[in-house]
């Protein structure tokens, strides 16, 4: 059973890497934190009194279910809200602008030189385009691969799959972004 | 997107995937300052909103703690039960109070009436009505 302690420190641990892919699954800032709180709320609510071992596989399928839930309450709204929508300019500050984003992190580097910070910035900027690009279905299975570090079972437990779709969505999405990345001259 | 005819062998596969992981968590660190206090109030209302155990977890320690614990959440039980049963008694007293009190009104109407000089019976007498009536008026 997860002590309060126990809980925190999870939360902690994941809710940076949370925050960000669910920003390359929704593509705004303001509602991958709203998608973030909800699952995090879930979590606590429902499955606070869980062994330790069993929260960060509860937490990655709460985050999807509640990242499919934005998805079908936004379609809904779309379709009920079209005409209004149409009158909205294209450019307004839902966009996800990476540029914002890293405008404080090149002031925090202050041991880097700016050549270097300019460059390491510029290629996760350019990771985390091909990212966005990826099928969701791809994105979800690699990051969870690789960031979460989950294995193959864990993946296919979280995403509701089998383990064989695991592996080819990981495959494809990983041959996707090494051949985007090689196209634009990156070299990790 | 065609990408089945450039899928790398599983250990480059795997090499590649943790090499974009470590670029991607080095920039999920450095997140906006706004951004991190968002999530940590986020992590401080979940925390707030967490599901606690149904029982407080017994701790078996040196003389019988374990037998202690089971003492305490008798006694919670029973503290939340006390108010409870100290309503249906209060309900209860007001109940036999009131029962009791209205059966010596109606005990000193019966004594008054079977102690007074006229019979109960005349009462029921339409004459007698009369007659209170008619005096009544004389008055």
């Amino acid at each position: 059973m997860a002590t309060e302690r126990e809980l925190s420190d999870f939360l902690q641990s994941v809710e940076k890497r949370a925050f960000k892919r669910t920003v390359y699954h929704v593509r705004d800032e303001e509602s991958a934190l709203d998608i973030v709180q909800d699952s995090m709320m879930k979590l606590a609510e429902h499955y606070g009194d869980k062994p330790p071992a069993e929260l960060p596989m509860l937490f990655q399928r709460i985050l999807s279910n509640c990242t499919l839930d934005w998805f079908r309450r936004r379609k809904t709204r779309n379709a009920l809200f079209s005409n209004l929508s149409d009158f909205e300019s294209a450019s307004d500050e839902g966009e996800f602008d990476l540029l914002e984003t890293y405008e404080a992190t090149e002031q925090s580097q202050q041991v880097e030189s700016a050549e270097d910070a300019t460059r390491r910035a510029q290629i996760l900027r350019e990771i985390e385009t091909e990212i966005m690009e990826l099928p969701a279905r791809q994105r979800e299975a690699f990051l969870m691969r690789y960031w979460e570090d989950m294995d193959v079972a864990e993946t296919a437990a979280a995403m509701g799959c089998s383990e064989g779709s695991v592996k080819t969505h990981c495959s494809r999405a990983v041959a996707a972004l090494s051949k985007a990345l090689k196209a634009k001259g990156i070299q990790l | 997107m065609t990408t089945t005819d450039t899928l790398l062998a599983p250990a480059k596969a795997d090499q590649f995937g943790r090499a974009v992981a470590m670029r991607l968590s080095s920039g999920s660190a450095e997140l906006p300052y706004e951004v991190r206090e968002r999530l940590r109030a986020a992590r401080v209302r979940a925390l707030e909103a967490r599901k606690k155990p149904a029982f407080a977890p017994v701790v078996v320690g040196r003389g019988g703690s374990a037998a202690l614990a089971l003492e305490r959440a008798w006694l919670h039980r029973l503290g939340s039960v006390l108010p409870l049963l100290a309503l249906a008694a209060g309900l209860v007293l007001i109940h036999t109070i009131q029962t009791d009190d209205r059966a010596s009104e109606l005990a000193e109407v019966d004594t008054a009436l079977l102690t007074d000089d006229l019979p109960p019976a005349a009462y029921a007498d339409p004459g007698f009505v009369q007659f209170l009536k008619q005096s009544g008026r004389g008055e």
